[in-house]
């Protein structure tokens, strides 16, 4: 590994400064992919002054979990975030976690540095602190996901774009790839203009529209019908990081960039719930949704793929005594490391909750956690009549194949199994030694 | 109408309010006529008070009700498609069912988005009508712009079409701000028509106290805790005690109903969550 640069002297601990730019759901190997297709050229000469290295999620591989562990450094049974919903234990209607209900510190608000946050998936609404915050999905006031007030009238003056018209994608795809080529544009200029104009130490700033892009389009990623607007985007997101890293070379700041899960081309869709339906395991009355699930249900399953025992003491209409839950819990482990389509293998691991999470909100977790295999994609949906199927989406997050890149030689021995929850003690080293 | 009049109104015992109600109606019967009149009903607690002291005066005056009109906005509680039913049974109403099919037919879900240039040139217009620019519209039934598409347009297209002068709703001061200016007739313009609003000075416990004294039917969701019902969607409830159990002085009737949850679910949607 080479150092960054042979005449920069190592700034002060007091003098140091981190730039991480967010690149959500960019994996690995997409990267390493343009940038020996030369499609990245500014990338190539990035990654030749640092360490470009693989990276694994969170568990659930998904942005609110993933970028929650980022800014904290723990697992989800200590921050409290495993998932975009939970289900209220008695009138089992949907509960959405936002950022006030985070429940351990940011890395920055631990060191207690001025920082910028912009854009960072589940930190809506932005809370008042020690910098700048500029809420990521899912925002949905454009006011109350900006902090303070003078940065609202900034955005509101280049008529920044909190998130790309998703809805766009499967009616019109010309009028979703403006969207996300306008609202790349206006979140790389307020960037670019916060950057240079405020004080900070710590500089994030997530780009989202990678995300978006791929969801919807990602089978044309390395070829096919819609190859050239990931060209063309991946070139102007090289452009914005050459920018970054030229001024926080200057800045003599370390530089990180980071996705928080990977991707892959989508195979089938996989509905947990259905097949628990089909298993005998969940029944719903009446209405088409988790509300109706009856008193008859041994389990359910929230996206992506947590699946919940439905027990009497925890839920209004729990059927599963205590006793039953541990063999209740293999039989599910089994149903689903079995569940083939087409012959293959959908289900790479099935994790009892104490596997993988651990902390005060354990009691919160999911009591099983499905990661499947790259490609098949799990979602809770119980509306659809097969266990199998295929919508618009082109794209299903990995747990694997997430990215890291370190400017400089700081990660120490933990590059081995590194995990997206790693990033914020690597972070807080630097920055305190 | 002065401040005072409004206070001793206000301050009525509950017969002497339903009296000044049915003098209204008394008085909008004989300007505009049974045939030129549409009652607006919802199927919340306001509309089938003011929808029975209409049928109390009508009864009186041994003339037929005039018709009723229900608005699907889109997202109609199962319980109060149900109750609206047999309200229409018990008091033999003629009821208009009026909705937005333009909008509907392009909708699966709440939070669902419709490129603009998909809808019709009615919509379309009615869109520019309130400024709305953006070329996509999220279907959040009880939104302002929903409202417009969902409740206006067809409300306008049944005035003009049916030759209606006078529309009676059950709004009341106390529910908000907004409400608190409004006169027992107001004129409308775009189409011209009169609002009849008659029990414009119940406060939210006159209601209570009406439907259990003079025994006028209410909808089972107040039972369950809903103080003020609106589209499903944009409606919640923040106790299971019956709605006229509740403090209703100390606490706000509409609170229950908000939309950032239903933003929030289409967003998810539209990424493929849900």
């Amino acid at each position: 590994m080479r150092a960054h640069s042979s005449t920069q002297q190592s700034p002060k601990t007091s003098d140091k400064k981190v730039v991480i730019i967010g690149l959500d759901g960019v994996p690995y190997s997409l990267l390493k992919h343009y940038t020996e297709l030369k499609a990245m050229p500014h990338l190539h000469e990035i990654v030749s002054a640092g360490n470009l290295l693989p990276m694994n999620s969170s568990l659930p591989e998904v942005s609110s979990v993933a970028w929650t562990s980022f800014m904290t450094g723990k697992n989800p049974a200590e921050h409290g975030v495993f998932g975009f919903m939970e289900i209220d234990r008695n009138t089992y209607e949907y509960i959405f976690p936002n950022f006030l209900s985070l429940k351990a510190q940011t890395f920055w608000e631990v060191l207690g540095l001025p920082t910028v946050a912009v854009n960072i998936p589940q930190t809506y609404p932005a809370k008042p602190f020690n910098g700048i915050m500029v809420s990521g999905f899912v925002a949905i006031d454009f006011q109350k996901a900006v902090y303070p007030k003078r940065v609202y009238e900034y955005l509101k003056s280049i008529d920044y774009r909190l998130d790309v018209q998703s809805e766009l994608a499967l009616k019109d795809p010309e009028a979703f790839f403006k969207s996300m080529f306008y609202t790349f544009e206006k979140r790389t200029e307020a960037l670019k203009h916060i950057y240079r104009n405020d004080e900070w130490r710590i500089f994030i700033g997530t780009i989202t529209e990678t995300d978006r892009l791929h969801h919807f389009f990602f089978d044309s990623a390395r070829g096919g019908k819609y190859h050239d607007v990931f060209i063309r985007f991946y070139q102007m997101l090289d452009d914005f990081l050459w920018e970054m890293f030229q001024a926080s070379q200057k800045d003599n700041a370390l530089f990180l960039t980071c996705s928080d899960h990977g991707f892959t081309t989508i195979q089938t869709e996989v509905y947990a719930n259905r097949y628990l339906i089909e298993q005998g395991m969940l029944t719903l009355s009446g209405k088409n949704d988790l509300c109706g699930i009856t008193s008859d249900s041994y389990a359910f399953c929230l996206d992506p793929a947590r699946i919940y025992i439905h027990l009497k003491d925890r839920y209004a209409r729990g059927r599963v005594d205590i006793g039953e839950y541990n063999s209740l819990r293999e039989k599910i482990k089994y149903l689903f490391e079995s569940l083939r389509y087409e012959g293959k293998r959908t289900v790479q691991k099935v994790y009892f909750k104490e596997d993988i999470f651990s902390g005060g909100y354990f009691d919160d977790a999911p009591d099983l956690y499905i990661l499947a295999e790259p490609g098949f994609d799990m979602k809770s949906s119980v509306k659809k009549e097969s266990i199998f199927g295929h919508s618009h989406f082109r794209g299903a997050h990995t747990y694997h194949d997430a990215h890291l890149f370190i400017s400089d030689d700081v990660t120490g021995d933990i590059t081995s199994d590194l995990t997206i929850e790693k990033i914020a003690p690597i972070v807080t080293k630097y920055l305190s030694t | 109408m002065e401040q005072h009049e409004k206070d001793t109104l206000l301050k009525l015992h509950i017969d002497q309010k339903v009296e000044k109600a049915k003098s209204v109606i008394r008085e909008a019967i004989g300007k505009f006529g049974i045939k030129k009149i549409a009652i607006a009903m919802t199927g919340g607690k306001d509309s089938t008070a003011n929808l029975s002291i209409f049928k109390q005066v009508c009864d009186e005056m041994k003339v037929n009700l005039p018709v009723c009109i229900f608005i699907d906005e889109g997202d109609v509680f199962d319980e109060i498609r149900e109750f609206v039913d047999y309200i229409k049974h018990l008091w033999s109403l003629e009821i208009v069912y009026l909705k937005n099919t333009d909008v509907l037919s392009q909708v699966t879900n709440i939070g669902d988005a419709i490129p603009v240039n998909f809808l019709n040139e009615i919509n379309q217009a009615a869109l520019r009508e309130i400024d709305f620019s953006e070329s996509l519209l999220t279907f959040l039934p009880d939104s302002t712009v929903c409202n417009h598409l969902m409740k206006t347009i067809p409300l306008r297209e049944f005035i003009t079409s049916n030759h209606i002068h006078a529309v009676s709703t059950a709004i009341r001061w106390d529910e908000q701000t907004a409400r608190k200016d409004e006169d027992f007739f107001s004129e409308r313009t775009d189409p011209f028509h009169t609002r009849i609003h008659p029990i414009l000075h119940f406060r939210e416990r006159d209601i209570w106290i009406a439907i259990f004294k003079y025994d006028i039917p209410f909808n089972s969701l107040y039972k369950l805790g809903y103080r003020s019902l609106g589209a499903r969607c944009a409606t919640s409830k923040l106790s299971d005690i019956p709605a006229w159990m509740q403090d209703l002085e100390n606490t706000a009737e509409r609170v229950g109903r908000g939309q950032e949850k239903e933003q929030i679910m289409g967003q998810l949607r539209a990424l493929g969550y849900m």
